[in-house]
């Protein structure tokens, strides 16, 4: 599908995203990145082991390392979106690589476990914030008919890099010991800065703006943020509606994560069973986000459609989970996992793609920040949640219940956005300013044409 | 134990100068020393004694200037000795307790603990393990149900590592179609420790492998540390096992283990099943082979660490690899990209007046639409 961009609208750079070439070379900087920010966390657990052997603290102190690098990744993803509307996307990522690199540089001479919580966790989390929301931003910008498999291929990487960086951490850790590993894994992340060099500065729509508000110096500061920031975006019923939503997801998305082992273990599997039922869900994570990228955007259903019908199935998995491994039978518990996983893994895919449906393609970025940092609340909350309902009733049952129905939840959410139960995506909302307000008639009018188009 | 060591260097000191009074000096000393070291007072008394007697005689010779001397340090001697007899006698009970590797040594006439281990073997041999702790008297009994054709009488024996031991041989009688065999060991020390087996007339063999609790995997890689840095050597015995008494760390060197004393440079922590030892400003001399023992009553299991100190230019190789490629990456993107645009510029002539003002100083990518063009005719 040909794209006819006239020239002389800035804003069309933004509204539409030309699906090849550069794009795919953008998708591969986002796959490198995303396993170096995700991928590299989830693997941190190696270090566990030996920082409470040297630190001499105890486990739930030495946790804090994780939980801290990822609230702060999190929290500082508006501020990451934020200055790549202000500024430029690429000077941003790079940024944010030097920063992940340098926070594990420094951790590496870390003499306290505050050292850690310092470095490992702020500093590595303000870099993870500033890369991992506008790569995923830019990539969606840079594509529309295959939106949902460009990111399911680049966020494959988390689970492909979790496999490899295990063992590669292991070895790191059995020949340098944790520092010299640690120095390694810093100058591993500053891989992320080529990633960002990748990224072509755009020419910004934003320009118009600043020219307009700088008669009053004070007020347009603020205003400037919180436009930068997408703070508009909190009163409008479509977003926050679908921000409750995958906040609710996320509640119940990570229980398995923290306790399928555990509770395989709890229902007389064998350590290497267990572990081997998480492997293979991972792996069929990673089959689901691309099988589920790729089927999206034949477009025979509107993403929104399919967003719902994989959480309510995760949901049901995750609450089938118990029932299979309560009845003994390993095949049960394995075939489920192997669904969830699926399930699981085709819902990620989707959950970022159709935030350009709801917000316009325009404010993606602001909208990803935002949604991250509401989203992070709901991760803090369901492992602990999910913890105490173990410790009330002495099994996880409970607790893969609870979460299997907060993603059901999450599903009837969504069912409450406007246009839901329409077969075709409604056009979505321009930014309302100062200059399309002359000519609103005629910008709603052609983006829903080409938005048509695509489905 | 203070009070005791002065006591018996006085004692040595008059002993001494006896000695060079043409006494049999050297004996007395020898003997005092070994006084010292069981702690019998019986024994002073036989050696005041003893010397009571020499001195006597001695008096009796024409006195000359050395004599007189005798004469007058004898007496004082008698006082002395007789002050530091009741000393002795009171401090026999102080339990010495040694420094240093082996295991305490044990009050020779307490009462062992008993302990009886026994099997029954049908086949031609067997291998028991018998873990130990403390000291016991172990009573080992052995019964075998017979071969094929069971003699009335077979010679049965006793033999450790090996080794038979001294008159353990003896015949046994058939019982209720059986042989028995049993004897009584006294396992104190680690030297008593081994494999103890019952043979039967060379056909059937039961083997007891008595031994203190082992320590379980042992990690077969070595710990890494870095110059000036700290390192924590941990050692963990199996939760099935039981409690050692200590732990002790050696270090090994070239005559064997030496142990380690906690002090500045290294801290020892024991908790019950697990020690660490820690070990603070290393230097490129701490690395090597560490043992961890753990002490029971009857000897010491070893577990065994190896520690390499490296330093810190190790993992900044591959670091400064990685920097490298990265810069490499970063600057053959940006010149791609600088010398694309610079093709675009030119080529694009007409449309670039618009775009001039929007080109920074330090990149630029030139016009957006025609390198997309660009890319969709590729």
């Amino acid at each position: 599908m040909t794209k006819n961009k006239p020239k002389a609208e800035g804003q069309r750079d933004e509204a539409e995203g030309q699906d090849g070439g550069w794009g795919w070379v953008l998708v591969g900087a986002l796959f490198v990145s995303t396993s170096l920010v995700f991928g590299l966390m989830r693997s941190l657990g190696i270090f566990f082991v030996e920082f409470v052997q040297y630190f001499e603290e105890s486990a739930q102190a030495i946790s804090w390392i994780s939980s801290t690098g990822l609230a702060a990744q999190q929290f500082f993803s508006p501020l990451g979106a934020a200055l790549c509307n202000a500024y430029d996307a690429r000077v941003v990522v790079m940024t944010g690589g030097c920063l992940a690199g340098l926070g594990l540089i420094l951790a590496s001479q870390a003499t306290c476990l505050v050292h850690l919580y310092l470095t490992m966790g702020v500093i590595s989390g303000l870099g993870w914030g500033l890369v991992f929301t506008p790569m995923v931003a830019t990539v969606m910008a840079n594509f529309t008919r295959r939106r949902a498999l460009a990111l399911g291929l680049g966020f494959s990487s988390i689970g492909l890099s979790s496999f490899a960086f295990n063992p590669l951490f292991q070895l790191l850790v059995e020949v340098f010991a944790w520092r010299g590993a640690l120095l390694i894994l810093g100058g591993l992340s500053l891989n992320i800065v080529p990633c960002g060099a990748l990224i072509r500065p755009k020419r910004r729509s934003k320009s118009p703006e600043k020219i307009n508000s700088e008669s009053k110096p004070r007020a347009s500061i603020l205003h400037r943020v919180s436009s930068h920031l997408e703070l508009s975006l909190l009163f409008e019923r479509p977003y926050i509606t679908y921000t409750l939503a995958v906040t609710l997801l996320n509640v119940g998305y990570f229980v398995p994560y923290f306790h399928l082992v555990a509770h395989s273990r709890q229902a007389g599997f064998s350590e290497y069973q267990a572990a081997f039922v998480m492997s293979a869900a991972g792996a069929t994570d990673i089959l689901g986000r691309v099988a589920s990228g790729w089927f999206s955007d034949l477009g025979h259903f509107r993403l929104l459609h399919l967003l719902s019908i994989w959480t309510t199935l995760a949901g049901v998995f995750i609450m089938l989970l118990p029932v299979s491994s309560l009845s003994g039978s390993y095949p049960a518990l394995m075939v489920i996992s192997l669904l969830y996983g699926f399930c699981s893994g085709a819902l990620t895919s989707l959950v970022f793609a159709v935030v350009p449906m709801i917000v316009g393609v325009a404010r993606v970025m602001g909208a990803l920040g935002l949604l991250q940092l509401i989203e992070s609340g709901a991760g803090l909350l369901g492992a602990p949640l999910s913890g105490f309902l173990k410790d009330v009733t002495g099994n996880y049952i409970a607790s893969f219940m609870v979460a299997g129905s907060f993603l059901i939840l999450g599903t009837l959410t969504m069912a409450t956005l406007p246009h839901y139960f329409s077969c075709k995506d409604p056009p979505p909302p321009q930014r309302p300013s100062p200059e399309d307000k002359d000519k609103s008639l005629q910008s709603e009018v052609e983006p829903s044409v080409t938005e048509r188009s695509v489905i | 134990m203070e009070r005791e060591l002065c006591l018996s260097v006085c004692v040595i000191q008059l002993w001494m100068e006896s000695a060079t009074r043409k006494l049999q000096g050297d004996t007395r000393a020898a003997s005092l020393l070994q006084l010292k070291g069981e702690g019998g007072g019986l024994v002073v008394l036989l050696h005041d004694a003893a010397s009571r007697e020499t001195r006597k005689r001695s008096s009796e010779r024409p006195a000359h200037r050395g004599d007189r001397g005798i004469i007058i340090m004898s007496a004082i001697r008698k006082q002395l000795s007789f002050q530091i007899l009741l000393l002795f006698i009171s401090c026999r009970n102080i339990n010495t307790k040694t420094l240093g590797a082996t295991a305490p040594p044990l009050d020779p006439t307490a009462p062992l603990q008993k302990l009886e281990r026994s099997y029954v073997l049908k086949g031609d041999s067997h291998t028991e393990k018998v873990e130990l702790l403390n000291p016991v008297s172990l009573v080992l009994m052995c019964t075998w149900t017979g071969s094929q054709n069971k003699p009335t009488n077979i010679t049965g024996f006793w033999s450790k590592d090996g080794k038979e031991i001294e008159n353990s041989r003896v015949t046994v009688q058939l019982e209720n179609k059986q042989y028995n065999l049993k004897r009584t060991f006294s396992i104190a020390s680690e030297a008593d420790l081994g494999s103890y087996s019952c043979d039967f007339g060379g056909e059937a063999k039961i083997n007891f492998v008595l031994a203190v609790p082992q320590m379980g995997d042992e990690r077969d890689k070595p710990i890494v540390s870095y110059l000036g840095d700290s390192v924590v050597v941990p050692c963990k015995l199996d939760d099935s096992k039981p409690t050692p008494n200590t732990w002790n760390w050696y270090r090994a060197n070239e005559t064997g283990k030496e142990q380690i004393i906690a002090g500045q440079k290294f801290s020892i922590k024991n908790d019950e099943k697990k020690t660490k030892l820690v070990i603070h400003d290393l230097t490129a001399d701490d690395s090597g082979l560490y043992y961890c023992g753990a002490v029971y009553g009857v000897g010491i299991t070893m577990g065994r660490v190896e520690l390499k100190v490296i330093s810190f230019f190790e993992p900044l190789k591959p670091f400064i690899a990685i920097l490298v490629e990265v810069i490499i990456l970063v600057a053959a993107i940006l010149l791609y990209e600088k010398s694309r645009s610079k093709k675009d510029y030119t080529a694009a002539g007409n449309g670039a007046t618009d775009q001039t003002n929007t080109l920074s100083s330090g990149e630029n990518n030139g016009p957006e639409e025609s390198s997309s063009m660009r890319q969709r005719k590729v």
